[in-house]
């Protein structure tokens, strides 16, 4: 802000009759080439190799900010728990090469994975949301079944032994007694803060938070379970005698089971906020909330379904000829299924990945890899964020530009032109706008308008505040720039010839003057992108959902997120910097292209 | 027209601006969510007596008269130091405000200080050897200063300084529980300066330096200088007497304008350093909806602008002879 203020400030005081010069001065001097003067400008401005390397960087941020988010759409409002903080990178699906042809068994957690092999071995790959994840305990023998959770793992031993490892807080570490005492375990499940474990004669065990999920029993369904589907708010469960139940006390989305499907159910599976029941005639139904389609299932695939795994927003279903059909939220690709031959001996379905074992032993994956920038607190894809992010703070910072340069090349032309009391009116006006102290006041606007209006009314509400507080620098030179070429000959022969008021302004002033207009309106384009970040920042600015460059950055400032999620504030900020940086070379070079004694300095 | 004559028409300009601002603010205050009289009530009046408590209350506020008068017994109270009351802190404004000045001035004079004993120097030397390998680094190296925004310097200055490398503490003015006195309270409260001094000063230093750059090169063009040399003065005379006493003319201008800019943008570094300074104030006041501490805050930014642009006509007058006072 300061340095856009300078500048205009010095060519004001240095006076009209100099700038007269600096334009005139240079047309007059190449007239053999006969250019005009806009040639001039441009070929000047493209041997500038300063300027040249800022269009190169800025159009390149400006392309993907557009064009990516065609192909990598988001959803502004999405948050996911299970999703923050995860670090840049990708391999999440990454099988390891000494599981491929012999995998027994795979479970898909959070960001991570883990398998067994034929002779019991365990691998883990993908990003680890703790460190713990990676101490295996020791001697716990051949493993028959894993299973991995948010941040935590549990496993099944060949002696039927429970063992789990990975976050042990919450009570997740303590298995209990019933198990120890080497109860016929079935299965087990790792899962948002809880384990399960349900044994053969359909006694289902839980540890972990019990005050997230509290796990409430119909009558009749203790003991006679034969298959459970778990996410971060329910546990269902379908009985030996085929019925679906929801382990909860409460009456929610999840409770609305279908009453004619009971006691044909051969599987379930759930998604967030969705339950589905695979019956014996092969028919798929669901109940729940329908977010992100999860419910949308193709109809065709009625009848035919064998079972179905659930992810996060996604289903997986298995038809009778052994095909793969999926559904719900296509975000990273989670239910492009592949063509497999051959017979899929297991399919493992959950948060955002797939996998497939075929009856060879080989893995096939997909879904969610990685993230190119890892995610924020909310679980939210930085990258996806920022390109959006960067869409708004330009547009921001273009329509503020935009505002501003009309009330400026207004104000500044009609008191140029006019002089007199108008011109002394109207340049009073600049001066107190301009004695105003920007920022404070555009924050107590900010919070004095903004929280009695909409998200979108405040994006435009910024934009205003940018354009009506910053015009006064422009007027001034405009005003400046007028008052030189109203006294040129081809204005006075314009007056002879009768050409009316607003067409002299329009016709033969304005382009004369149009360098030093788009000149400044570059700068401040970097200065109003800089003073929406900072507001965005503060928390005056653009606010959540909506993402900016400048709020992404404001859930940065603890000194834990500087220091273990780098990856949260370092992008947001060189891309910011780099953005400005590059408008500022173009201004700078645009300037020294239309003013060829600045580049002599 | 005579220097004075200017001068005095200036001063009386810039009451007018001031007045014509204070309306605005008034606007502001006028605006503000929440009803003053409800405020000063409190909860415990019984129902009977509620109106008529009420209608007393507004008289004495004198929210009963005409905007115009309300306008008027506003500006007084403001004038005369009286900002209020802090619904926060329990206490009138003006008693509440001192420290938290005094941090924000030190700091921004600190600053200041910093970035012309850098930047002064620096845009001489590119300016003597203009278009050299040290002035392009250079001129790279001031476009990043003021292209980046402060609040990533001050991220990255916590990250370096803080964290990776624990120097300097990361934020407050002072060390929690900290009694030492003299020397050791002047070297603990100098070392928690020195991040937000830092990050301040890089923005500030690639802003001035490009400017005393330019205005430089524009007085060693000209013929005085080409004399000064003829004449057999020595380079250091001609670059720090004649030529950087012109240059100065437009650095006095700017100066001015940066600094007014400095306040302001020091409101987001304080929250970054939680700084206990106007900034970090005014932004826990309109979090908190403390609005007489952030109007009283915004009074300050007022004058402080206004003030300056008095400097800056002032310095303006007295350093240059040309200046064209019928402007």
């Amino acid at each position: 802000m300061a340095e856009k203020n300078m500048k205009k400030r010095r060519k004001s005081t240095v006076g009209t009759a100099t700038k007269k010069m600096f334009l005139g001065g240079a047309m007059t001097e190449e007239q053999e080439e006969v250019l005009t003067p806009i040639q001039m400008v441009f070929r000047s401005f493209i041997q500038d190799k300063v300027a040249m390397a800022g269009v190169i960087g800025f159009v390149f941020i400006f392309l993907c900010c557009i064009i990516i988010p065609f192909f990598m759409p988001v959803d502004m409002y999405f948050q996911d728990v299970t999703q923050a903080n995860v670090a840049p990178g990708f391999g999440m699906l990454e099988v390891p090469k000494s599981l491929q042809g012999n995998a027994k068994q795979i479970s898909i957690g959070s960001t991570f994975s883990v398998g067994i092999d034929e002779e019991g071995n365990v691998y883990e790959w993908g990003s680890f949301p703790t460190d713990k994840l990676k101490k295996l305990p020791a001697d716990m023998g051949k493993l028959t079944q894993v299973s991995a959770g948010l941040n935590h793992i549990v496993a099944l031993t060949e002696d039927g032994e429970v063992v789990t490892w990975g976050n042990d807080r919450m009570g997740l570490g303590s298995i209990p007694m019933e198990l120890r005492m080497g109860a016929n375990v079935k299965e087990v499940y790792a899962g948002y803060q809880i384990s399960l474990a349900l044994t053969e004669d359909g006694e289902l065990y839980n540890w972990g938070n019990t005050y997230l999920i509290d796990l409430r029993f119909p009558e009749g369904v203790q003991g006679n379970i034969e298959e459970f589907a778990a996410n971060t708010d329910i546990v269902m469960v379908r009985t030996k005698d085929g019925k679906v139940a929801a382990l909860t006390g409460k009456t929610n989305a999840y409770t609305t089971i279908p009453e004619e499907i009971q006691g044909h159910v051969v599987d379930i599976a759930v998604s967030d906020e969705s339950a589905v029941a695979v019956t014996d005639d092969g028919k798929i139904h669901t109940w729940g909330n329908n977010i992100k389609g999860t419910q949308n299932f193709p109809e065709e695939i009625q009848g035919q379904v064998a079972s179905i795994e659930g992810g996060r927003f996604h289903y997986v279903a298995v038809l009778k000829d052994g095909s793969l059909v999926s559904w719900g939220d296509d975000t990273f690709g989670q239910t492009k299924v592949p063509q497999v031959d051959g017979e899929i001996r297991q399919l493992t379905s959950g948060y955002y990945g797939n996998y497939i074992i075929t009856e060879s032993g080989d893995v096939e994956s997909w879904g969610l890899d990685g993230y190119l920038m890892g995610t924020d607190d909310f679980g939210r894809d930085i990258f996806r964020r920022l390109l959006k992010g960067g869409r708004m703070t330009m547009t921001v910072g273009a329509i503020a530009v935009i505002i501003s340069t009309i009330i400026g090349v207004v104000i500044g032309g009609i008191s140029g032109y006019k002089g007199g009391k108008i011109d002394n009116l109207l340049m009073r006006l600049t001066e107190i706008v301009n004695s105003m102290p920007f920022l404070p006041f555009a924050i107590i606007l900010s919070a004095i308008i903004g929280n009695k209006i909409s998200e979108t009314q405040r994006i435009i509400m910024i934009m205003v505040i940018l354009g009506l507080l910053s015009w006064t620098g422009l007027a001034r030179l405009v005003r400046g720039s007028v008052l030189a070429e109203r006294e040129q000959e081809f204005v006075t022969a314009a007056k002879a010839l009768g050409v009316k008021e607003a067409g002299i302004i329009f016709r033969h002033i304005l382009p004369n003057v149009i360098t030093v207009i788009i000149v400044n309106a570059t700068l401040s384009f970097a200065t109003c992108m800089l003073t929406e970040s900072s507001l965005s920042f503060i928390g005056f600015g653009v606010s959540e959902p909506n993402a900016t460059w400048g709020n992404m950055l404001n859930g940065a400032r603890s000194a834990t997120v500087i220091e273990q999620y780098w990856w949260r504030w370092v992008y947001p900020a060189v891309i910011l910097a780099i953005s400005v940086i590059s408008i500022n070379c173009i201004g700078d070079g645009l300037r020294d292209a239309v003013d060829p004694k600045s580049k002599e300095r | 027209m005579h220097k004075g004559k200017f001068l005095v028409k200036r001063l009386i300009y810039i009451v007018f601006v001031f007045f014509i601002i204070s309306i605005l603010m008034f606007g502001i205050y006028k605006s503000l969510p929440g009803d003053p009289v409800r405020m000063m009530m409190g909860d415990n009046v019984k129902p009977e007596v509620w109106q008529q408590q009420y209608d007393t209350i507004k008289e004495s506020l004198g929210l009963d008269k005409p905007i115009p008068v309300q306008y008027v017994r506003w500006m007084g109270n403001m004038l005369r130091g009286d900002f209020g009351y802090s619904t926060e802190y329990r206490r009138p404004v003006k008693e509440v405000i001192g420290v938290p000045m005094r941090n924000t001035v030190t700091l921004n004079l600190v600053s200041m200080f910093i970035v012309f004993i850098i930047a002064v120097p620096l845009g001489i030397a590119q300016a003597v050897k203009k278009n050299g390998v040290f002035d392009k680094i250079v001129q790279v190296v001031t476009i990043v200063g003021y292209s980046v925004p402060s609040f990533v310097i001050a991220l990255l200055a916590i990250y370096v300084f803080a964290i990776r490398f624990p120097i300097f503490p990361i934020s407050g003015v002072k060390t929690a529980g900290f009694t030492g006195t003299g020397m050791e309270a002047f070297l603990d409260s100098a070392k928690h300066m020195v991040l937000p001094v830092l990050v301040l000063s890089v923005g500030g230093i690639g802003s001035i330096a490009r400017y005393v750059r330019a205005s430089m090169i524009e007085a060693l063009r000209m013929d005085y200088i080409k004399t000064a040399r003829a004449k057999g003065l020595k380079e250091k005379v001609v670059i720090y007497v004649h030529a950087f006493r012109n240059a100065l003319i437009p650095i006095v201008t700017v100066t001015t304008v940066w600094l007014i800019s400095l306040f302001g943008g020091s409101i987001v570094i304080e929250s970054i350093f939680l700084w206990d300074g106007l900034g970090k104030m005014m932004i826990t006041g309109l979090n908190q909806r403390d609005f007489s501490v952030v109007l009283a805050m915004q009074m300050f930014y007022v004058i402080l602008s206004l003030a300056g642009n008095v400097l800056m006509d002032i310095a303006y007058t007295l350093v240059d002879p040309r200046v064209r006072l019928e402007d």
